[in-house]
């Protein structure tokens, strides 16, 4: 008798199996998910877009291939859960932002770009955001989201990931997906471009590593550290900007005396800190401890340690002005590692239309950067998370334009382009290298007290040029990628090495 | 007749699984049907102690991560771990030998244990496993591994790895109801009913958990391996309490004490966590700030409420309430007694329910 009920049991399950299956196959037509943004239809206002779709429509004829027909079905991979999740706003907003400008495109809202946008066209293939992934910095959650993206929802290219673990995954899945083109949002972790070499994944910002690239120089030149002592986030990200450093400070000369990696969210680093030397011991510390590890960690040291000697300590980008609200101006004088878009300090004419272009967007968004304070959008997209996307949405848009819209044979015109184009952007120009890994120009800064306000601010010291992720051969496809144990430390010369382009009060000394 | 309704069920079954992938769309049977079949397959294991052994096991999750990653290290060839680089065949032999034998160690490690300690224990292991991984980049790392190659025969043909899953969750559910016949499964099933009593009459009741923790563990290894081939990749987080929770929930969904709810169970969750997304309002992924924490948890919010309402109305899950709904439309029409009636929804007496349903299923 009970054996029938447990076959009923199983029978029903088929039963709404089959229903939902039915209730699947619809889904193949990737219309259903951020409904919302795929009203475009008619693209009527594309004003800006005008001149291209008039001189493009032979070139639609001739590209027969279903995928011209389609045009792009955009993906945003975004980061709406986890360590970084209050950038969703921020990184959707700088993928937006750059289709306004280059596409005609118009945002369905004025105070939040996950309502995503309407119209955009470029050289008369109409741009259609099929959906916005929410990441939380995990590799599994970014495949699972990916795949959404790709495979129900049906876009051709993706904009994205933002965390470091993600973007490794991604490039892998980029490999099994050659259809598909990706381009970086603004992931860090060296491994996705050097060692994965997808050739449909392509990456317009520095890794991890790259954006530290002078900071070694500086502190072993400027501020006189023979010796250093590391602490580091136990993951990608955290070894590779570890490893920057590390090649760059030993190249000039320096000796790293002890790495320590404590894991990623970790609270109490009081163990950690013991671990590292006095600071009579050692001339001074690197720091790369990121979330709300940064203030933790610095606040074990001082209970551990003593006082802070700001020019004694050295961050990558997770040392901010900020850090002094909690830790008061004793952080003032610590060197600080680059980042996607330049300090605050610094303005140029390029700089000013970009944050008024965001502003002309949106008359607010809830920006992380701000903390999740709703403010002025170019907040949002002046911080390097928004910044690395509208990098991402730009060579997009160039790169359509350059091929006048051809996405025939899989996209293959598109990407010749994308791996050749010279992308002229706010913060400076960008090309890629041959593994589509960018050639970046990237900074070097200093907390400093103002003396006026009498807070902490951040002022640029030097801007490194054309730094390539191999570090002057430190790095290669052959080399094993960053981690705990492989932060290699050799003295030898580096490509920057004497070409630091110093500032002085916001103006590069070119 | 009995055996009429069985044979017709099989069939039944078999077809639709065999036809599905004609009728339903890629994207339905690669990621909802596939996903189902192998979260199924693990949480069956789960199931299987719990209802035959009497053991709830949170480390289930950890064996099918252990399986995971064991054939990550031998396939990758680049990236973190050991990178051997071996045909992804020959991991399958070996990952399945380490994920048996851990869960072996496991067993007896917490054979003498039982209730809310078994619980905590397995949790314990599940935690440690965690942090081994991403301590330990011999093996992993926090990063974790990807580009994990499946078999050729398995690249690009996510059909053949959704009829993979169906034929494995169809060996697994026929041998453990099979198991549960034999001398050891009727043992298994006295040590769950009273350990003292078959103590005293002669049996070894550690050993006996010990075993079906083995048996649980090589089918979770199955289970895992299968994940790899369809995922790629595996991290730390992969096996972070999150998930470990996840399959314990979906064997609570479709009813801990039901063998088939494990994939009745797989296939709400995993159909909660990809359709709530097209819910109106709920789906709008990130949404604006004032309903952003609504719209961030949406799916532990949505997978919160559906195990809530089901434990209200169903305490045995979701197969308790289709047999329950079965007896109860049986007996009405053969104007039967009581005695075959279910549990009733306000029992809450665990061996009760335990002496009612899975012994009189066999």
């Amino acid at each position: 008798m009970k054996s029938i009920s447990t076959k009923r049991v199983l029978g029903a399950a088929i039963a709404l199996t089959l229903v939902a299956a039915a209730c699947g196959s619809d889904d193949d037509s990737g219309s259903e998910s951020t409904s919302e943004t795929t009203d475009s239809g008619a693209t009527e206002d594309t004003s800006a877009a005008t001149e291209d779709t008039s001189d493009s429509s032979e070139d639609t004829s001739d590209s027969s291939d279903t995928a011209t027909g389609e045009g792009i079905k955009l993906g945003i991979m975004a980061e709406c859960e986890g360590a970084f999740g209050a950038f969703n706003e921020d990184t959707v907003a700088g993928a937006t932002l750059a289709l306004v400008e280059g596409a005609g495109a118009t945002t369905n809202s004025t105070d939040t770009a996950l309502d995503g946008f309407s119209g955009a066209s470029v050289a008369g293939v109409d741009i259609e955001l099929v959906g916005i992934g929410c990441g939380d910095d995990t590799a599994d959650r970014a495949i699972q989201e990916i795949r959404t993206l790709v495979e129900q929802d049906g876009a051709n290219v993706v904009i994205g990931p933002l965390s470091g673990d993600e973007g490794i995954a991604i490039a892998n899945y980029a490999l099994d997906h050659p259809e598909v083109t990706f381009i970086n949002g603004i992931s860090g972790a060296q491994d996705a471009t050097l060692h994965v070499q997808a050739p449909n994944f392509f990456r317009f910002n520095g890794d991890g590593a790259q954006w530290n690239a002078g900071t070694g120089l500086t502190v072993h030149d400027v501020a006189g550290w023979d010796t250093v002592a590391v602490i580091a986030d136990d993951y990608g990200f955290g070894w590779t900007s570890a490893a920057g450093f590390v090649a760059d400070f030993c190249a000039a000369g320096g000796e790293v005396v002890t790495q320590v990696f404590p894991p990623l969210g970790t609270t109490d680093y009081s163990s950690f800190v013991q671990q590292l030397p006095d600071p009579d011991e050692v001339d001074g510390y690197f720091w790369v401890v990121g979330g709300t590890g940064t203030n933790a960690s610095l606040e074990a040291f001082v209970n551990a340690k003593g006082d802070l000697t700001g020019d004694q300590h050295a961050g990558n980008l997770f040392f901010s002005p900020a850090l002094a609200q909690a830790l008061g101006p004793d952080i003032a004088g610590a060197y600080v590692g680059g980042f996607a878009s330049l300090p605050g300090d610094i303005s140029t004419p390029e700089i000013e239309a970009y944050f008024a272009s965001a502003d002309a967007t949106w008359d607010s968004l809830a920006a992380g950067a701000a903390g999740g304070e709703v403010g002025p959008a170019s907040v949002a997209t002046g911080f390097g998370f928004g910044y690395g996307y509208y990098a991402a949405g730009t060579a997009l848009v160039q790169a359509l334009e350059a091929v006048d819209g051809d996405l025939s044979n899989d996209q293959e015109a598109l990407r010749a382009a994308l791996s050749s184009i010279e992308l002229d952007l706010p913060y400076g120009p960008v090309t890629l290298d041959e593994n589509r890994q960018a050639i970046v120009d990237t900074f070097v800064a200093q907390l400093v007290l103002d003396e006026e306000s009498g807070e902490v601010v951040s002022q640029t010291i030097s801007i490194v040029p054309e730094v390539d992720q191999t570090f002057g051969g430190t790095y290669s496809s052959e080399t094993d990628p960053p981690e705990r144990d492989n932060t290699p430390c050799e003295e030898k010369e580096l490509p920057w090495q004497g070409n630091l382009i110093p500032v002085v009060d916001g103006v590069p000394q070119r | 007749m009995k055996i009429n309704s069985r044979t017709t069920t099989v069939i039944v079954i078999g077809i639709a699984l065999l036809v599905l992938p004609l009728v339903g769309s890629d994207f339905f049977i690669d990621f909802v049907m596939t996903r189902t079949l192998m979260l199924g397959l693990a949480a069956s294991s789960v199931v299987f102690l719990s209802a035959y052994g009497g053991m709830n096991s949170l480390a289930q999750w950890l064996v099918f991560g252990v399986a995971g990653f064991t054939v990550g290290n031998i396939v990758a060839e680049s990236g973190r771990g050991m990178k051997l680089g071996w045909e992804p065949w020959v991991a399958v032999p070996i990952a399945l030998v380490v994920a048996t034998l851990l869960a072996l160690v496991l067993g007896a490690l917490s054979a003498r244990s039982s209730g809310i300690y078994f619980l905590m224990l397995t949790l314990v292991y599940a935690v440690i496993g965690f942090y081994f991984f991403g301590q330990v980049t011999t093996f992993s790392g926090f990063g974790g591994m990807t580009g994990i190659d499946a078999p050729e025969f398995f690249q690009g043909e996510p059909k053949r790895i959704y009829y993979a899953a169906a034929l494995l969750s169809a060996v697994v559910y026929v041998a453990f109801r099979g198991i549960a016949r034999t001398p050891f499964g009727m043992a298994l099933q006295g040590v769950r009913d009273d350990p003292v009593r078959m103590a005293s009459l002669g049996f070894n009741v550690q050993m006996h958990r010990t075993l079906a923790f083995a048996l649980a563990g090589f089918v979770a290894g199955l289970a895992g391996i299968l994940n790899i081939w369809w995922n790629g990749q595996i991290d730390p987080t992969s096996i972070a309490i999150g998930p470990t929770l996840d399959l314990f929930i979906i064997a609570v969904i479709g009813g801990i004490m039901h063998l088939e709810g494990a994939w009745l169970g797989a296939f709400v969750f995993v159909s909660a966590s990809i359709y709530t997304r097209d819910i109106p309002g709920i789906g709008r992924i990130g949404g604006v700030l004032e309903d952003r924490i609504f719209a961030e948890e949406r799916f532990n919010t949505i997978i919160g409420l559906i195990l809530l309402t089901i434990m209200l109305v169903s305490p045995d899950g979701l197969a308790g309430l289709a047999s329950r709904f079965r007896s109860g439309k049986s007996s009405a029409a053969d104007g039967a007694a009581a005695e075959t009636a279910a549990p009733s929804p306000s029992t809450t007496d665990s061996s009760q329910q335990q002496q009612t349903i899975p012994g009189g299923q066999l």
